[in-house]
């Protein structure tokens, strides 16, 4: 009886176990819930050239992963597809930055933003996101406040610079940021300056910078940084002229001959591909300031080089991704440059990269987190760690830090020498400095040499 | 920073070469409210759209720009016809308030659809000789500044014989004293409204090409001249062709002294509170007559 | 007629009532529709009823203003600044950092916004002084002069103003709802407190300035003195409408100075109706609904792929679009509805026989064709 009983017990331990495992091999069906990820993409789509670039880049993102078959949701058990739900800032200023996040975030429910150009207008609504825990990964605005500023549902009373706080940490957890800062940058310059470009010009005496930017948060911004690390690194550089002028001129001759009058060894201009070139143009063919021009990496941009022309020829840019080199100082910039041409007919900019990158960086989060969660996403992303992509990095990973740099990555910078190409008949650029070597690569492609007709300074 | 005298001379050159940009614009502005008592504030929006037109002819054809800019006039001379025609003639005698609307409207219109067409990338129109330049002691000038400053010269003065010599100034200029005399006297109005606005937009066409040359453009770039060729003839006195040369000037040199002394950024601060202190001594400026 | 008969008369007037009706609708709305961004625009749209309204009242005394960005600007700053800074110090007193939302918080919040009125009220007035002389494009001129020099002076005061980077707003009352029963109480007592202005002698007096400067000016109405009231009240209204979207957007930086804030409620009020008390409203429904609706995800989507291959030049066409559609209305209606929106029904009225009488006649033609 007992045997029988033993053997009966066996029986059906044997069948539950078995059923067990037939259930648990047999495919589970996808979750019912399961839906299209939803990224809200924020920028000046319609009403800058950058904003149709970072554009274009996210539809290509969006369209390679979900040609790959999209993204795995393991709560949901299956792939799903990214959407793109466009909020359109048109001109980037507050006023028109806030509203189009509201209704990404409030109405379409987005799980996720990705872009923010303008450092104004981002400042202004990246608050949306905070308010309403959506992650938000800024992919353009260069003002390293983004990530650190004061506490969550009170922005008043920011400190000045330097004395940045982050008092909410759980408010701000959901902002990072993907792109260089104008710390960073700055950083670059002026190091160039003093390691690379002094010996040749200014051996035994300070080396002599202007600056000539446009007034608002971006030229102002960098000007405040290049003095910051002047006198942080205590550098053997000298500010001999601190102009700024109004974003809606075009005529910067009386600047340019009052820059001239104080005799420098390089300017810094500071502004956008439509204006810059205009800057070194007026300022080399016409007021006679025959110096060294440098131009940070905002005007990596096909416009830049085609508007500049001929007269560019020697003249520098700092970047941190140059999208026109072929054979190119990284394949996958190359791969990208590429593929961009193909579909759209246009050379990508420097911005679009950034926001590519982010896409990429959103996926990978999403399917670690295994759920559209929006805190799980959120320390999902706080705990990247890929292998770069477009944008190189310091230690060639991709990582958001922590503490004072709050949520930032450490992007490489470098300076690029512009060179008159007579085969294409176009600009061309290569990099002659950089103070990284992300794994052991030398980035650097040429010897830097003074322009043709250079003056230097003099005291 | 020192501010030498040979910096001050540089500056004042600066000015008057500026000057001489936008008093082009200012030309057209003010024959039209000369003959027609009418303000088109949409008159950059020309210029914007004839850069882009000469752009476009250039590229598309390989057409010398300068030779470009003749076909953008005739283009954008009849599309003037056209803007009178459709808008301003059905306003014209009505509350002043209307035509700031319609303008308003036509500016919104114009860059729009300028937009849609050639997106919002930044533009420069390439002549044969960018990038030369006639160096002469302490500066340099470009070939291309020296061409605009040779044609609006010459524009001016094809103006001024048109005007004062021809049948057509005649009639345009009885028609500017006085419309209904003018009627009597058998002068079709109506016919001189067309050729003066298109007159004038042929002008803001021929300003928007030399622009284009010199400097680079985008969609947005027709609101800031319309509004310095605005101060420029409101200071003058509207109507005063006198008076937009001078003013003109006087708006070149107060932008780059104030730009040379206090930075860049009081530029256009300056001019306007320069054009507000004008208006405030003298409400119909330096040579406009005691209106209405 | 004493104050207590235009009231009565005021009350009974039909425009009155509609207004009472629109508001109470507007009141109303947001419990139905649980849908925030409905909200946000909904906010938007009260905000610049009154800001479209202060526009209105000036243009209603002869003076039309192209500089109106520089009180939405000034009174934004204003509230911003003197909001934040009370709300800090009120806190040290309590000993704590930060001001919880709650009563006090509100109070702060008008008291600011009145305070931001005033001020851009007082620059009105000195700004008001050298344009009193002034007329039509002169006038529109100047206060665009005076718009872009403070755009200029802000980023000069950055220390206080912070107009490069934006100054950030204190949350005084809470987002959403509250806050829009704030705007909307303070669009309600703003129109009405206009339109009880209109209809009074002083605003017969800006009516006959309007009508004929020098006529006004025989029959013995200081009109240097009503013009600069009629600045004086606009740019109060401005300023508190800039009060009131500084806090709406968070964050005001110097891009508020722009000429296109100055255009938008001469836009808003002209298509609506102007000179009207609705008019001005419902060209901002108009107005904030023809681009709301044109950013929607789905209308952007349809676009790409309907207009898309018509301009590959442009991205998202919905923008661009929906600005070029506002411009070729704009024109529309002055040419063929002077008196805006709001007398579309009436004119419907009197074009109604003319378009039957066409409709005949070409019907008829039709009809002569048939029988062949």
């Amino acid at each position: 009886m007992q045997k029988k009983m033993l053997l009966a017990l066996v029986v059906v331990v044997i069948v539950v176990v078995s059923a067990v495992a037939a259930i648990q091999l047999m495919p589970k069906p996808a979750s019912p819930e399961a839906r299209n990820i939803k990224i809200g993409l924020v920028a000046p789509v319609s009403g800058s050239p950058i904003g149709q670039d970072m554009e274009r880049a996210a539809r290509m993102a969006v369209d390679e992963i979900n040609n790959a078959g999209g993204i795995y949701v393991s709560a949901w058990n299956t792939k799903v597809n990214i959407t793109i739900v466009v909020a359109d800032t048109v001109n980037d200023a507050p006023g028109n930055a806030v509203t189009p996040v509201t209704r990404a975030v409030e109405t379409d429910g987005v799980d996720l933003l990705i872009g923010g150009y303008g450092s104004a207008g981002t400042l202004a609504n990246e608050i949306v996101a905070i308010e309403n825990r959506v992650p938000y990964i800024i992919a353009g605005a260069s003002n390293e406040l983004v990530t650190r500023r004061g506490p969550q549902g009170n922005y008043g009373g920011l400190g000045a610079q330097g004395t940045y706080s982050i008092s909410d940490e759980e408010g701000m957890s959901y902002v990072f940021h993907y792109c260089t800062t104008t710390l960073d940058y700055s950083k670059t310059v002026v190091q160039f300056f003093a390691n690379e470009m002094k010996p040749l010009v200014a051996e035994d005496r300070d080396f002599r910078l202007a600056l000539l930017y446009r007034n608002d948060a971006f030229g102002t911004g960098v000007a405040q940084a290049t003095k910051f690390w002047i006198e942080n690194l205590s550098l053997p550089i000298t500010i001999v002229a601190d102009r700024s002028y109004e974003t809606t001129t075009t005529n910067y001759q009386t600047d340019l001959t009052a820059v001239k009058s104080t005799n420098p060894d390089a300017v810094f201009v500071v502004d956008n591909p439509d204006k810059t070139p205009l800057i070194i143009k007026q300022g080399w063919n016409e007021v006679g300031l025959k110096s060294v021009y440098i131009a940070v990496e905002n005007n990596q941009d096909p416009a830049f080089y085609t508007l500049l022309g001929e007269t560019g020829s020697g003249q520098l840019l700092e970047s941190k991704l140059d999208p026109f080199m072929s054979p190119s100082y990284l394949p996958a910039v190359e791969e990208y440059s590429e593929k961009f041409l193909e579909l759209y007919d246009v050379y990508p900019g420097m911005m679009g990269a950034d926001t590519y990158d982010a896409f990429y960086v959103a996926k990978d989060a999403i399917e670690r987190a295994g759920t559209l969660d929006k805190a799980e996403v959120r320390t999902a992303i706080e705990n990247t760690d890929l292998p770069q992509m477009l944008i190189m990095t310091e230690s060639g990973r991709i990582r958001f830090s922590t503490g004072i740099n709050y949520h930032e990555i450490s992007p490489v910078t470098f300076i690029e020498q512009l060179y008159w190409d007579n085969t294409s008949n176009a600009l061309k650029s290569r990099i002659v400095w950089s103070p990284f070597s992300p794994g052991g690569m030398e980035l650097k492609q040429a010897d830097f040499a003074l322009p043709t007709g250079y003056q230097a300074g003099s005291p | 920073m020192d501010i030498t005298a040979p910096t001050i001379i540089l500056t004042l050159v600066w000015g008057v070469a500026i000057g001489c940009v936008y008093i082009l614009l200012a030309t057209g502005l003010n024959l039209i409210f000369g003959v027609m008592k009418l303000v088109n504030f949409a008159h950059g929006q020309l210029l914007m759209l004839s850069a882009f037109l000469t752009w476009t002819i250039s590229v598309a054809s390989g057409m010398n720009a300068y030779l470009a800019i003749i076909v953008s006039m005739i283009v954008v001379a009849l599309l003037g016809v056209g803007v009178e025609r459709l808008t301003f003639r059905r306003v014209l005698g009505t509350d002043k308030l209307n035509e700031i609307f319609v303008s308003l409207g036509l500016i919104y219109i114009f860059e729009n659809a300028a937009m849609l067409i050639w997106g919002p990338q930044p533009k420069q129109i390439v002549s044969p000789f960018s990038g030369m330049s006639l160096a002469l002691p302490g500066v340099s000038i470009t070939y291309d500044r020296i061409i605009a400053v040779v044609v609006v010269v010459a524009a001016l003065a094809a103006f001024g014989v048109l005007i004062k010599k021809t049948k057509i100034g005649l009639a345009m200029r009885a028609t500017s004293q006085r419309n209904t005399t003018a009627m009597l006297m058998g002068i079709n109005v109506e016919k001189i409204y067309m050729i003066t606005f298109a007159i004038g937009a042929a002008l803001a066409a021929v300003a928007g090409g030399l622009y284009g040359i010199i400097f680079s453009f985008d969609y947005q770039v027709g609101a800031m001249p319309t509004i310095i060729a605005f101060a420029i003839i409101i200071m003058g006195g509207l109507g005063s062709i006198k008076g937009a040369i001078v003013g003109g000037l006087l708006y070149g040199i107060a932008e780059q002294l104030a730009t040379l002394f206090l930075g860049g950024i009081w530029g256009s601060a300056v001019a306007f509170a320069l054009l507000i202190v004008v208006l405030v001594i003298r409400p119909n400026g330096i040579f406009g007559e005691k209106g209405e | 007629m004493t104050l207590k008969q235009q009231l009565t008369k005021l009350v009974r007037s039909k425009s009155f009532l509609f207004m009472i009706a629109v508001f109470a609708v507007l009141a109303l709305l947001p419990i139905f529709i649980s849908d925030n961004f409905f909200l946000t625009v909904l906010t938007l749209i009260t905000i610049f009823s009154i800001y479209a309204a202060s526009w209105n009242f000036l243009a209603n005394s002869g003076q039309g203003s192209l500089g109106h960005a520089l009180f939405l600007g000034v009174g934004g700053f204003a509230s911003a600044i003197i909001g934040s800074s009370i709300a800090t110090a009120t806190a040290n007193l309590l000993g704590s950092t930060q001001l919880p939302v709650g009563a006090l918080s509100v109070t702060i919040q008008i008291l600011s916004l009145l305070l931001g009125g005033l001020l851009s009220a007082g620059i009105g007035l000195l700004i008001g002084l050298a344009c009193v002389r002034l007329k039509a494009w002169y006038l529109a001129m100047v206060t665009f002069g005076f718009s872009v020099i403070a755009a200029t002076l802000s980023s000069q005061f950055d220390a206080i103003t912070q107009g490069i980077n934006g100054f950030p707003t204190t949350t005084l009352v809470t987002r959403g709802f509250p806050f829009y029963i704030l705007v909307l109480s303070f669009a309600i007592v703003s129109i009405a407190a206009m339109y009880i202005i209109t209809k009074s002698r002083m605003g017969m007096a800006f009516k006959a300035i309007h009508g004929n400067e020098p006529e006004a000016k025989m029959i013995g109405i200081n009109t240097a003195k009503y013009k600069l009231i009629a600045f004086v009240i606009s740019t109060f209204f401005a300023g508190i409408a800039g009060g009131l979207y500084a806090y709406f957007i968070r964050l005001i930086d110097n891009s508020v100075f722009s000429p296109l804030n100055s255009f938008t409620p001469l836009i808003m009020t002209v298509i609506g109706g102007l000179g009207t008390v609705v008019g001005p409203i419902i060209g901002t429904v108009f107005l904030v609904s023809i681009q709301q609706l044109l950013a929607l995800p789905s209308v952007v989507d349809s676009l790409r792929a309907s207009l898309g291959p018509l301009f590959p030049e442009v991205s998202n066409v919905g923008a661009p679009l929906g600005f070029l559609i506002i411009g070729i209305i704009l024109l529309v209606i002055v040419i063929f509805l002077p008196k805006g929106l709001v007398s579309l029904p009436q004119k419907s009225k009197t074009m109604m026989p003319r378009i039957q009488k066409l409709v005949k006649r070409i019907s008829s033609k039709f009809k002569r064709k048939k029988p062949k």
